[in-house]
Order: structure tokens, then sequence, then C-alpha cells
């Protein structure tokens, strides 16, 4: 008997000479890499070298001034309908509105999206994020907190296989950060993620590649498993800000 | 698309009868400057402001929409929702039409307020028996006054200056369909007029509605993007 010949994860993410200018000053300058099926990319860098426009570029927010980015197999400049519904993402900004309330924005979106079983669903996300309860008020009314576990309801509602995530712990008080990571861990197994953090502890600790960006370029990459200790200082080799950790 | 189209339209019109900011400031700006123009012209007793009428019309109107639009799309950059609407798989014509449509709906709100308070300060004559041509005239007007609006509050709402800048480059553009609008009005309000003798300006005004749209259509893409 022949063992069976392991198939390769397949490539969820496939980022090729990524250039980015904003009129004359190049934000992004040449970057590569991939990502598999399933994976969690933990993108580090200090404020300004380009971590967040990575991120909008595979989000379809910005155009890529030069270079190829695939997501899910569809080419984000060419074919950028698929790629929005593949995509969710989780910014320190909820992007939700705050006039209106919980059900109607996910209602919004649901529709938005095209969501078949849109009450169930939201049934289902504001059951699991504790939210059923307010449902009904306006989100001007809710803490910062519960805004950002309806951005992660926002986000996953229409199901996306890649999960983009811009420092999602940003502005969060430690109880709320474990809210956020218990709900991460519940839907870790569900989708490919791509976090933007400054936080080393919760880049390493989801991450199964990491990578630091520094001034529009990769400074930095590196499968899973290295210590904090270790990691910190290669980051602050690269990161001199010093306002970090 | 229609089914986004009608969640956008949804979306804007909950959210603005919810918090009434641009129904209430547009309606408030219209009748003040309808009592500054009842003071203003009121320079001899009996003066006939009639062949005023069309002109005083519009031009508070068209400042009226400038007040909504600039006010619409702040409210889709509060805590990025901008950034939330471009996440999704939508055409972005369908948000430029979704959008029209809400601020043609809150610009005939204010209609719906502003033309009886107008017609009672102003208009001496009954225009009863022309009030479909009225309409008619009213309505395309509307189109392209919330068409080129709402693609230039798209276009200036990415700027630093977008309040400074969306009169700028709004009021210039807009003076064809103000010119076609205040004629066709004065002569409804002055000495009733029939479409025969209107088709001329309904014409160009639905030409214009046409041009916008279709430029709308064209650059809607680029106009909302980065």
């Amino acid at each position: 008997m022949t063992a069976e010949p392991e198939q390769p994860v397949p490539l969820e993410i496939e980022v090729d000479g990524l250039r980015k200018t904003f009129g004359r000053r190049e934000v992004l300058k040449g970057i590569s890499f991939s990502l598999e099926r399933g994976g969690f990319l933990s993108i580090f860098g200090p404020n300004g070298a380009g971590k967040t426009t990575t991120l909008r570029v595979l989000a379809t927010l910005l155009t890529a001034s030069a270079g190829k980015i695939r997501v899910a197999g569809h080419d984000v400049k060419d074919d950028p309908m698929p790629v929005r519904s593949t995509i969710g993402l989780i910014s320190h900004t909820p992007m939700l509105y705050a006039d209106l309330t919980a059900d109607e924005n996910l209602r919004f979106y649901a529709d938005m999206y095209g969501v078949d079983d849109r009450e169930a669903r939201i049934g289902d996300l504001l059951e699991r994020l504790e939210l059923s309860h307010r449902r009904h008020d306006l989100v001007r009314t809710y803490s910062k907190g519960m805004r950002q576990r309806l951005a992660i309801a926002r986000a996953v509602l229409h199901r996306p296989r890649v999960l983009l995530l811009d420092e999602p712990h940003s502005g969060l008080d430690p109880r709320a950060v474990d809210i956020f990571d218990g709900l991460l861990a519940e839907i870790r197994d569900e989708h490919t993620f791509v976090m933007v953090t400054h936080n080393i502890a919760k880049g390493l600790e989801w991450g199964t590649k990491l990578m630091i960006i520094e001034n529009g370029r990769i400074a930095y990459e590196h499968a899973a498993g290295v210590d904090h200790d270790t990691f910190s200082s290669v980051y602050l080799e690269h990161v001199h800000d010093g306002s970090v950790l | 698309m229609n089914r986004q189209f009608m969640a956008i339209l949804r979306k804007d019109l909950i959210r603005e009868l919810r918090t009434r900011e641009m129904l209430i400031s547009m309606i408030l700006f219209v009748l003040l400057a309808m009592v500054i123009f009842h003071y203003a012209f009121s320079v001899k007793e009996g003066a006939d402001l009639t062949f005023f009428t069309g002109g005083m019309l519009w031009v508070t109107f068209i400042f009226a929409m400038l007040l909504g639009l600039n006010r619409s799309f702040a409210q889709e950059k509060d805590e990025r929702c901008l950034d939330g609407l471009l996440l999704c798989p939508v055409d972005r014509v369908t948000i430029f039409l979704a959008k029209t449509a809400g601020n043609l709906i809150f610009l005939l709100i204010i209609q719906v307020v502003a033309v009886p308070v107008f017609t009672l300060f102003f208009v001496e004559r009954s225009y009863a028996g022309d009030i479909l041509q009225f309409l008619a005239v009213l309505l395309l007007a509307d189109v392209g006054i919330c068409a080129l609006g709402t693609l230039l509050a798209t276009i200036s709402m990415n700027t630093r200056s977008r309040d400074l800048l969306l009169p700028i480059i709004f009021l210039p553009l807009i003076v064809p369909v103000l010119i076609a609008a205040t004629g066709a009005t004065t002569l409804i309000f002055a000495e009733g007029a029939s479409f025969g003798s209107l088709l001329a300006r309904v014409l160009f005004l639905l030409g214009f509605d046409a041009v916008f749209l279709v430029a709308a259509y064209g650059t809607y893409d680029f106009a909302i993007g980065e």
C-alpha cells in the first residue's frame, strides 16, 4: 500500500510586488507574501509603515499602484466583487450607523451581502455575541466594547472566508479584550485571518505566520513558534519609536 | 441591484426620519429665506414681484439642497461607515442611484412644505390649472439638482475643504437647470403655460438629467473610490 500524497493547502491570499503611492509618497515599496487557507498572518510594524494600507488594498478599499494581489483566487483590482463577498473587515472603528439599532445595522448589511437566512443568521450572531437583549437599541447607546462585538457580527454576517483585522484590540478595556478574544477563538477555524496589530503578545498568540513591515517593505517574515522575547528583540531592531510592546 | 438599492435608500430614510438633521435644517433655511425675500423685495406697497418668483423659488431650493448634500455624506463618513458600504459587493452606480433617490425624496419633502408657503407669500394668481406643468418642471429640475449634487458631494467628501468645495463646483454647473426651471416656473406663476409653450425648457431639463445620470454612471466608481 502506498500512502496518499498530502494535498498542499491552497493559497487564500497571494500578494506579489505590491506598491502603493499617494501623490509622490510611496507608502508600499514592493511587498510580496502569501497565506494558505486557514492561516493567520500577524502583521506588526511602526505607525506609518504601511500595514493598514496593505490591509485596505486586500479589502479593495484602495487600489494598488502596482503588483498582483489575489484573494480567494480573485484579482482584487480586476475582479473586486467576488473578493468583497469573500472578505470581512474588523477595524478599530466599527463601521456601524450610530443612529440605527443593532438589528437595523445587521439587516442593512445582510441585504447588501444577499444573506439568504437573514433573520436566523442575525439572531444567532447576536445571541453568540451576547447582544440579543440590546438588539433594538440605537448603536450610539452602546459602549466601545459592545460596538466592537457588533462589528464582529457585521464582519462575519455573510460568512466570509477571509477576515481582515485592523488593530481590533485598540481602545478596548481588558474585559472587552477577553470577550473579543473569546469570540475570535470561536470563529478561528472558520476563516483565514490577516491581523494588523501593535500588540506583540496577541499577534504571537494567534499568528501562524508573523511579519514586520517597516517603511513600506517587509523587514521580517517568519512562521509561528517564535517566543515573545526573541520576537520582541527582533521587533525592536526594526521599530525605533519605542512606543510598542 | 434592486435589493441593495432599497437597502441603502431605506437605511438613509430611517436615519434621517429618526434624526431629522437634514430635513429640519433644510426646512428652516427655506422658510427663513422666504421671509427674508418677502421683506427684501417689499420696497413698495403692491409692487409686482411676479417676474422674480421663479428665481426666488429655485435659488432657495438650490441653496437648501447644498445644506442637505453636505450632511448626507458627512453622516456616511462618521465611524467610517462609508468603508463598510464600499466593502459590500455592490455596484458603485447602485450607491449613486440610491443616494440620489434619497436626496430627491428629502428635497420633495421640503417642497411639499415650502411651495404652499411660497405661493401664499408671492404668487398672486392661481396656477391650479397649470399644476401638472408645474409638477413636471419641479420633478425634472429636482432630478438634475440631486443627480449633479450627489455626484459632486461624493467627489468633494474626500477633500479637506469639502464644505467650501461643494458650492464652488456645484453652483456654476447647476446654472443651466436654474435658468430653465426659473423661466418655466415664472411663466407658470405669471400667466400660465401649456406643455407646448414649456417644451424647450422641459426638453432641456430632460437632457440635463440624462447627461448627469450618464456621467455619474461612467465616473462614480472613480468618484467614490480613494
